[in-house]
C-alpha cells in the first residue's frame, strides 16, 4: 500500500470534468425545491385542511425514507408504468440526470418548507399586530412584514440544507452518471486506489462546502445588517 | 400485490439488518459523539482542534463517499498487512456491515458531537453551583447533574441524528450489504417490477422513521415529567 501523489495529480482534473454535473444538480435542484418549498409552506399556513394535510403527508413521506430509496423508485420504479412511459414527462424521467433533479428537487422541498415554516412562525407577532394596526390588509402583512423577516431567521437552517442538497448530489452517481462522485469511482473501480481519489474528491467537496457556508455568512450579514446593535 | 408473495420474509431479514445496523451505529454515533464534544470543550488546544477537524470534515464529505473509502480503504489495508504474513492472500475485506456501520455512525457522530457540545454548554451554571455548594465532587456533579440536564437539551436535535442514521442505513447496499434495498434489486431481477420492489423499501424506511420519531417524543415527555413549564 502507497500513496501515490501522481495519481491524484493525474485523476484531479478528471473529477473536475464531473463539476458541470455536480453543480447542475446543485442549483436546478436547489432552485425547483426552494419553489416547491414555498407552495409546501403556503399549503400549509393557509389554515384550510384540505391544503394543510396533503402538504403534511407529503412531506411527512419525502423526509422519513431515504434520498437514495427516492432516487431508485423515480429512476428506475417510474418506467414500469405505460402511462408514465406514454407521458410528457418521460423525456426527463428518461434521462438519469432528469430522475436525480427530480428526487433531489422532490428531497429538498419537503425539508426547506419545514426550516421556512419555522421562520414564519419565528416572526414577532407585534409587528403583525402593528402592521394590522397600519390598515394593511393580510397579503400585504405577508409580503412586507413576514416574507422578509422569516427570510431573515430561516437563512443558517437553509444554507444547513443546501449543503446537505450538495452532498445529496454525489448520490446520482449511483444512477449511472458522471458527477464528481461517479467519475470518481469509476477511476477507482480502474486503478484501486481509493486512498488517492477519494479522498482527494473529499477534499474538493469541502472546499464547496466552505465556499458555501462563506457566501451564506455574507447574505446573512447582509440580511441582519438592521439588527446589529454595534456602532 | 402478488408479486410480492415470496418476498415478505427477505426484506423482514433485510429489515432486521437495517435495525441492527442501526442499534451498532447509535451507540458509536454516541460514543464519537461525546468524544468529539468532549474534545471541544477541553482546555487542551490540540484536542479542540482535532475536534474541530473531525466535524469539518465529516460534515462537509458525502456520505457515499465516507462509506466507499472506509471500505475500499480498509480492505487495501488489510490485505496489504495479511500479505506480509502469508504472500497467497489475494483480498480481505472488513464486512459491509461493520464498514458500512462505522462509516455512518462516524459521520452523524461529527453532527452529534456539535449537538452534545451545546447541550453540555446550556446545563444551567446555577445547579452546578449549586452542587459544588452541597459538596459534590466534579464526578458526582457530572453524573447527577451535568448528564441528566444535558440529556434533555439534546435529545429534540438527537431525534434528527437518529433519523439521519436510519436513513444512511440505506447507503451501505452499495458496498453489498444484504439490507432491503439490496433484496429489493434481487426481487427486480426475478419478477421485474422496479416500482413495487422500491416502493416496499421506502414503506419499510417510513415505519422505521416514525418509531422513531414518536418514540422521541415519548423520552421527551418522560423527560420533563418533572420540570414546570416556565411559558
Amino acid at each position: 500500500m502507497s500513496f501515490d501523489l501522481s495519481l491524484i495529480l493525474e485523476s484531479l482534473p478528471l473529477m473536475l470534468a464531473g463539476i458541470g454535473i455536480t453543480l447542475k444538480l446543485l442549483l436546478v435542484s436547489g432552485f425547483l425545491g426552494l419553489i416547491l418549498a414555498v407552495a409546501l409552506l403556503l399549503m400549509r399556513i393557509s389554515g384550510k385542511f384540505y391544503l394543510d394535510w396533503p402538504a403534511q403527508a407529503y412531506i411527512y413521506v419525502f423526509r422519513g425514507t431515504p434520498i437514495l430509496v427516492q432516487i431508485f423508485i423515480i429512476y428506475y420504479g417510474l418506467p414500469q408504468f405505460e402511462a408514465v412511459r406514454d407521458s410528457i414527462f418521460w423525456h426527463i424521467l428518461r434521462e438519469p440526470t432528469g430522475c436525480a433533479i427530480v428526487a433531489l428537487t422532490l428531497n429538498t422541498g419537503a425539508y426547506v418548507s419545514e426550516i421556512l415554516r419555522g421562520g414564519v412562525l419565528g416572526v414577532d407577532r407585534g409587528l403583525l399586530e402593528a402592521g394590522s394596526a397600519l390598515g394593511m390588509s393580510a397579503r400585504h402583512k405577508f409580503v412586507y412584514i413576514t416574507t422578509p423577516i422569516a427570510t431573515r431567521l430561516s437563512l443558517p437552517a437553509y444554507s444547513n440544507d443546501v449543503i446537505s442538497l450538495l452532498k445529496s448530489t454525489a448520490l446520482a452517481s449511483t444512477i449511472t452518471i458522471a458527477d464528481m462522485t461517479g467519475i470518481a469511482r469509476t477511476i477507482v473501480a480502474d486503478t484501486y486506489a481509493p486512498y488517492e481519489i477519494f479522498i482527494s474528491l473529499a477534499i474538493v467537496y469541502m472546499i464547496f462546502t466552505l465556499g458555501l457556508q462563506k457566501l451564506f455568512g455574507v447574505i446573512e450579514r447582509y440580511l441582519g445588517r438592521y439588527t446589529r446593535r454595534d456602532g | 400485490m402478488e408479486v410480492l408473495t415470496g418476498w415478505w420474509d427477505d426484506y423482514f431479514w433485510g429489515a432486521v439488518i437495517v435495525a441492527k445496523v442501526f442499534i451498532a451505529s447509535l451507540s458509536l454515533m454516541i460514543l464519537f459523539g461525546l468524544i468529539g464534544a468532549g474534545a471541544k470543550l477541553s482546555n487542551s488546544r490540540v484536542a479542540q482542534k482535532i475536534a474541530g477537524a473531525y466535524t469539518v470534515i465529516f460534515r462537509g464529505t458525502p456520505e457515499i463517499l465516507v462509506i466507499l473509502l472506509l471500505y475500499f480503504g480498509s480492505a487495501i489495508l488489510l490485505t496489504s498487512i495479511a500479505q506480509i504474513f502469508n504472500p497467497e492472500i489475494k483480498f480481505v475485506d472488513v464486512p459491509p456491515f461493520w464498514a458500512g456501520t462505522i462509516a455512518i455512525s462516524i459521520i452523524v457522530g461529527s453532527y452529534a458531537t456539535e449537538t452534545f457540545r451545546g447541550a453540555f454548554l446550556g446545563v444551567n451554571p446555577g445547579s452546578i453551583e449549586a452542587a459544588r455548594a452541597l459538596g459534590m465532587s466534579t464526578l458526582q456533579t457530572f453524573i447527577y447533574i451535568r448528564i441528566p440536564e444535558m440529556w434533555r437539551i439534546a435529545l429534540p436535535p438527537f431525534g434528527n441524528h437518529m433519523l439521519s442514521l436510519i436513513k444512511d442505513t440505506a447507503l451501505i447496499s452499495i458496498i453489498g450489504l444484504n439490507e432491503t434495498l439490496f433484496v429489493a434489486k434481487q426481487a427486480i431481477t426475478v419478477t421485474g417490477k422496479p416500482f413495487t420492489m422500491y416502493i416496499v423499501v421506502g414503506a419499510i424506511y417510513l415505519g422505521f422513521s416514525s418509531v422513531i420519531t414518536l418514540a422521541v417524543m415519548a423520552i421527551e415527555k418522560f423527560g420533563n415529567r418533572t420540570t414546570i413549564d416556565a411559558k
